[in-house]
């Protein structure tokens, strides 16, 4: 016989978990889920029962100790996963307090064996594994030790046809238990507080046979359960490298829907290209994002903004509000402080999809940076590069604004290292001219492209920006120290008052 | 107030213990209410635990002793009770016992369906109510 054999995965019905596994739970094999008081590890295992419980796959759950039963079961149906007509039905609840007070495990292994080869289940969970640990110091003399009980319970585990799950609390990471060794997946749990956010991330240190996704993934729990959002890849899903930026790009320009910025450009921005708008407050930098959505609706293309802002201006409200009534714009609005770029990016993914949305505006990098719980920010350049590189290769065309400090002794486009990032800026500032305070623009950089290296006047007026001349007659205009050009003479355009 | 779930309940709680006592009878009161007790604590002992049942039952049956006084026990717990219960409903008028028969296991229904919700305590209790699946008294041991 030739023919390998071929392990079902089973879809655990917990969003993004299946990703994470490398492709959902491989059946008949061993998992243990890990992790302290409170960290969801019941949460999670109950999930998966009731998604995977059926009368054909029918589940046993065995108890032992630690969250008193009647506790257990009045909270996990406060989630809406937990559906009372599966028990009795396909889930069979089994308290092995008695059994395990004892500390004789002979007997607990003598009662799963025989509930188990009772009722053949598809599906066997054990919650918790530190209950049992901590009974085993009050086990007699001659009866079986945790370590051969734990062994011996992994074995059958291994050999019923059944998945199983060994549900614990925390296990030391320096002294991992013998049983880490029999099992086929492990499920790490954990929350972090820092400040006022609370994290809660999980890792698949093992699963047996599939690539899982490396590191810790963020997850949070809601009245629908526990919903784990997948770092980033920038490969895909077969473990080849992503298409390179750019492959999915059009020689296609995009309209800016501001007049005279597709000239900067050099004909529009490049399909695809994520631009960063860089500028100090109130420079204008949200309604060119805004007239670059409202262009694409008006030629027929939607778009998606995550909006950041705690104060959202008047007029973006308005036009966004429009839009977004009108379905022509996707909306994510968050102000929420706990947050993982990841948890957004899966948002926006999925957003863009539903919309078939071409351009995405992201409002701002800096209010992002404030929305994401501190535990992330140390990463936040890394995974704004992520997010990028999933963008991109979504091949949407994407416009991100920075809030930027206004200095006149330095010239930086990003407080994020991020201008290398993107492949389009336009940075804006004001300048001080004629005893007036005026706003300035200019294309710094278009990927591959030829574009505008002057810098424009502007004004923002209720019909939206309006890009005046180049400010020929001046230099030193981003020191903060201009001064007259006298020679330079400027023909055949309209100065801005 | 009682909701319809609980009302319905509380009609197959009287009509099982009336066909299971029979002719009215004290004494046959007290032997329904232990082989009944016995396959509430089936039903329930492998989901909620040992420790569970018997907070829950020590309850329900503290409860009812603020209507029938003459059904308090002195000692004991959990089915530790149940001896002493019985032996208290045996004492009674056929009527007065199943009354009190009636409120314990209606209490203590109640008291499961606050904690984990009607629709699950129906599903774990309704083979004890669901006539057919019943013993007779007089296959019950005390």
């Amino acid at each position: 016989m030739s023919d390998k054999v071929t392990i079902r995965r089973l879809a655990t019905g917990v969003p993004g978990l299946d990703a994470i596994l490398g492709g959902g739970l491989p059946e008949f094999s061993f998992n243990l889920i890990v992790g302290p008081p409170g960290s969801g590890k019941t949460t999670l295992a109950h999930q998966i029962m009731f998604a995977l419980a059926s009368k054909e796959r029918s589940a046993l759950f065995f108890t032992v100790l630690g969250e008193p039963p009647l506790k257990m079961l009045r909270y996990q149906q406060q989630f809406s996963f937990f559906d009372p007509q599966k028990i009795t039905e396909s889930i069979r609840f089994v308290n092995l307090s008695d059994e395990v007070s004892t500390g004789n495990f002979d007997e607990v292994l003598a009662r799963i064996i025989k509930e188990v080869e009772a009722s053949s289940p598809g599906l066997v969970f054990v919650d918790s594994f530190r209950s049992v640990m901590l009974e085993a110091r009050n086990q007699p003399q001659g009866t079986l030790s945790l370590q051969q009980f734990i062994q011996q319970l992994g074995i059958h585990l291994s050999g019923w046809q059944a998945t199983t799950f060994l549900v614990g609390e925390y296990l030391a990471n320096n002294d991992p238990h013998p049983v880490f060794t029999v099992a086929d997946g492990l499920l790490s749990l954990d929350q972090s507080v820092h400040r006022n956010s609370m994290v809660r991330q999980m890792q698949v240190l093992k699963m047996r046979g599939q690539a899982t996704r490396p590191g810790m993934q963020t997850f949070r729990i809601s009245s629908a359960g526990i919903e784990v959002f997948p770092t980033a890849l920038v490969r895909d899903d077969n473990g080849a490298v992503h298409e390179p930026a750019g492959s999915r790009r059009t020689k296609a320009r995009v309209a800016m829907g501001v007049p005279g910025l597709d000239e900067m450009l050099g004909g529009g921005l490049p399909s695809g290209y994520s631009m960063l708008v860089a500028g100090p407050s109130g420079s204008g930098k949200t309604i060119l994002a805004t007239a670059f959505l409202a262009e694409g609706v008006r030629r027929g293309e939607p778009g998606v903004i995550v909006a950041f802002e705690q104060t959202p201006s008047q007029s973006r409200t308005r036009t966004i509000d429009d839009m977004v009534r009108a379905g022509q714009v996707g909306l994510i609005n968050t102000r929420s402080l706990d947050l993982s770029i990841d948890e957004i990016v899966q948002h926006l993914v999925a957003q863009i999809h539903r919309m078939n949305a071409k351009r995405v505006v992201i409002d701002s990098l800096s209010g992002f940076e404030l929305a994401v719980a501190p535990t992330f920010r140390e990463d936040f350049r890394e995974s704004l590069f992520r997010m990028v590189a999933v963008l991109s290769g979504l091949g949407v065309t994407v416009v991100m604004t920075s809030e930027l400090e206004d200095r006149y002794t330095d010239l930086r486009f990003s407080p994020y290292g991020s201008a290398f990032l993107t492949d389009a800026i336009i940075v804006e500032r004001y300048i001080e001219l004629d005893s007036r305070f005026k706003r300035v623009m200019a294309v710094v950089k278009v990927r591959g492209s030829a574009h505008s290296n002057e810098l424009r006047e502007f004004e923002i007026t209720d019909k939206g920006i309006i890009i005046g001349d180049p400010v020929g007659d001046y230099e030193g205009l981003l020191s903060g120290r201009a001064t007259l050009v006298p020679q330079v003479k400027v023909v055949g355009r309209a100065k801005l008052r | 107030m009682a909701t319809a779930e609980s009302k319905l309940f509380r009609e197959s709680i009287r009509t099982a213990l009336a066909q299971r006592v029979g002719i009215p009878d004290s004494d046959a009161t007290a032997k329904a209410t232990a082989a009944t007790w016995r396959l509430v604590a089936a039903q329930l002992l492998p989901v909620i635990g040992a420790r569970g049942l018997e907070v829950l039952f020590d309850r329900a049956h503290r409860m009812t002793c603020a209507t029938f006084p003459w059904l308090a026990v002195g000692s004991g717990s959990g089915a530790g009770l149940l001896p002493g219960v019985a032996e208290r409903l045996a004492c009674q008028r056929p009527a007065e016992a199943a009354e009190a028969s009636y409120t314990l296991f209606v209490t203590f229904t109640e008291l499961l369906m606050n904690l984990i919700g009607e629709s699950l305590t129906a599903r774990l209790l309704t083979p004890v109510w669901a006539g057919p699946s019943m013993p007779s008294v007089k296959e019950s041991v005390l």
